[in-house]
């Protein structure tokens, strides 16, 4: 896309451009005067995390209207709480891609969305691509790191934590879309995470 | 409680469970510690994911959300939260006989927020259809001098909440609306800053999908205004996720 090539293109924007390149500190820093009304610092926080919420947002929803959508409901959401969050509870960019993930998955089970349950079977068949092309050139070492480690998670846990988490699919149906027996998927989700968290908190 | 909800903390991290089990675990992260702090890493390393899919949002949206917050004021850190938490960590804590709070305070103020962002505004008032012999209740809040509403929209449904401070009263319109379920009926809330929830009376749609209803109580004290969907008669707190939230100035 057009946006992608201007957003990984050098310019005054680079070191926040929308993938989270902005250190935990400064996210927290940012959040902290959102919560005393500053828009100038909302306004930093949403360049600096918006691509990666986007993206997120998109690749669960997959309507690009209804993504906007449910972005800018996320954005809201982080201003009006922004006082809540605790960074002794977790980083700011968890706390928010928290909010968005929470936010697109209960978008797309809500009945308006129901639509894309319909194409459960097409998602289950179709290997989950990643999107190369939209990476800024800030976040391509982390996303090596990533896949990488994704590399050490089993086949079987891969899948289900991708679904899951990707796809925005509740364990049920992660069980139904790779042939599982009900209930067994929590636990390859819970056992590739840990695999997940384990490997990616070992420094490359 | 079954000893199976400690492995439910993956499948929580990433927004896996259904929604009768995210509650359950919710209530179990609110007494479990080592679940909070497995949640907290889990969720890191499912967010670690987002990295491989970002995607530029188009323009326009920056200046939405940005003209959005601008209509919208923070809230004040939560301190009752923390309170609660360690009240339900320490046993010798009695347990106080106080409205519950919403369970899933965030979710109201999120929609509240989204809600506050569509439409904020007041009412012309009309001299010439203000004193009107015929008005009805609803009506008499709606033609309130200092009248405002605030709509809200959910799928095919449409909420609007007429409300007066003067009058302290509000009165809330839907059009689109089902029936409630079987069994069920839609209760209207008043929530407080301080995100207790006071029954405000209920509200029935009818075939035509139409419905409206003066709450019950003034809205003094509150900030927001929320329906859910409660068992016929009604509940003394929400059991379940408001399907409107609509925030009030
Ligand atoms: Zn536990």
């Amino acid at each position: 896309m057009m946006e992608d090539m201007t957003a990984a293109s050098p310019g005054p924007r680079t070191s926040v451009s929308g993938g989270a390149a902005a250190s935990p500190a400064d996210l927290a820093e940012l959040l902290r005067r959102s919560a005393r009304g500053d828009e100038a610092a909302f306004a930093d926080l949403y360049d600096a995390t918006s691509r990666r919420v986007f993206g997120l947002v998109l690749r669960i929803v997959r309507d690009h209207a209804m993504s906007e959508e449910v972005t800018q409901e996320v954005y809201l959401d982080v201003w009006r709480s922004s006082a809540r969050f605790d960074p002794a509870r977790g980083s700011a960019l968890s706390w928010l891609m928290t909010i968005a993930h929470r936010a697109a998955v209960d978008r797309v089970r809500s009945s308006e969305a129901s639509r894309r349950r319909d194409d459960a079977h097409a998602a289950a068949t179709r290997p989950v691509e990643f999107d190369e092309t939209s990476e800024a050139a800030t976040t391509a070492l982390e996303a090596q790191r990533v896949r990488k480690a994704l590399l050490t998670l089993t086949e079987a846990q891969r899948s289900a934590v991708e679904l899951a988490y990707l796809g925005g699919y509740t364990h049920t149906e992660v069980a139904g879309l790779l042939g599982l027996p009900l209930g067994t998927a929590k636990t390859r989700i819970r056992d590739g995470l840990i695999r997940l968290r384990d490997t990616l908190g070992v420094p490359a | 409680m079954s000893p199976d909800l400690h492995h439910l903390s993956g499948a929580y991290a990433v927004d896996a469970l259904d929604r009768a089990e995210r509650e359950s675990f919710e209530h179990h992260l609110s007494v479990c510690d080592a679940c909070r702090a497995e949640v907290a890493e889990l969720s890191d390393a499912a967010h670690s994911l987002a990295v491989l899919g970002e995607a530029t949002p188009p323009a326009s949206l920056r200046t939405s959300v940005l003209a959005g917050i601008a209509q919208v004021r923070p809230l004040p850190p939560l301190v009752t939260d923390s309170s609660l938490v360690s009240a339900a960590d320490d046993p010798s804590t009695p347990v106080a006989p106080v409205v519950p709070l919403f369970r899933r305070a965030s979710t109201w103020l999120a929609a509240a927020a989204a809600a506050a962002a569509i439409a904020v505004g007041g009412i012309a008032w009309s001299p010439w259809s203000g004193d009107a012999p015929t008005l009805s209740a609803v009506q008499q809040v709606e033609r309130a001098d200092d009248a405002a509403t605030v709509t809200s929209h959910k799928g095919a449904v449409t909420a609007t909440l007429a409300y007066s401070r003067r009058l302290d009263r509000s009165a809330i319109t839907v059009a689109g609306m089902p029936p409630a379920p079987d069994g069920k009926t839609y209760q209207l809330w008043y929530v407080g800053s301080d995100e207790v929830a006071r029954s405000a009376g209920f509200l029935t749609a009818g075939a035509d999908g139409h419905g409206e209803a003066v709450l019950e109580g003034g809205i003094d004290g509150a900030s927001a205004v929320g329906v859910t969907v409660e068992p016929t008669g009604g509940s003394q707190a929400p059991t379940t996720d408001p399907i409107m939230v609509m925030a009030v100035a």
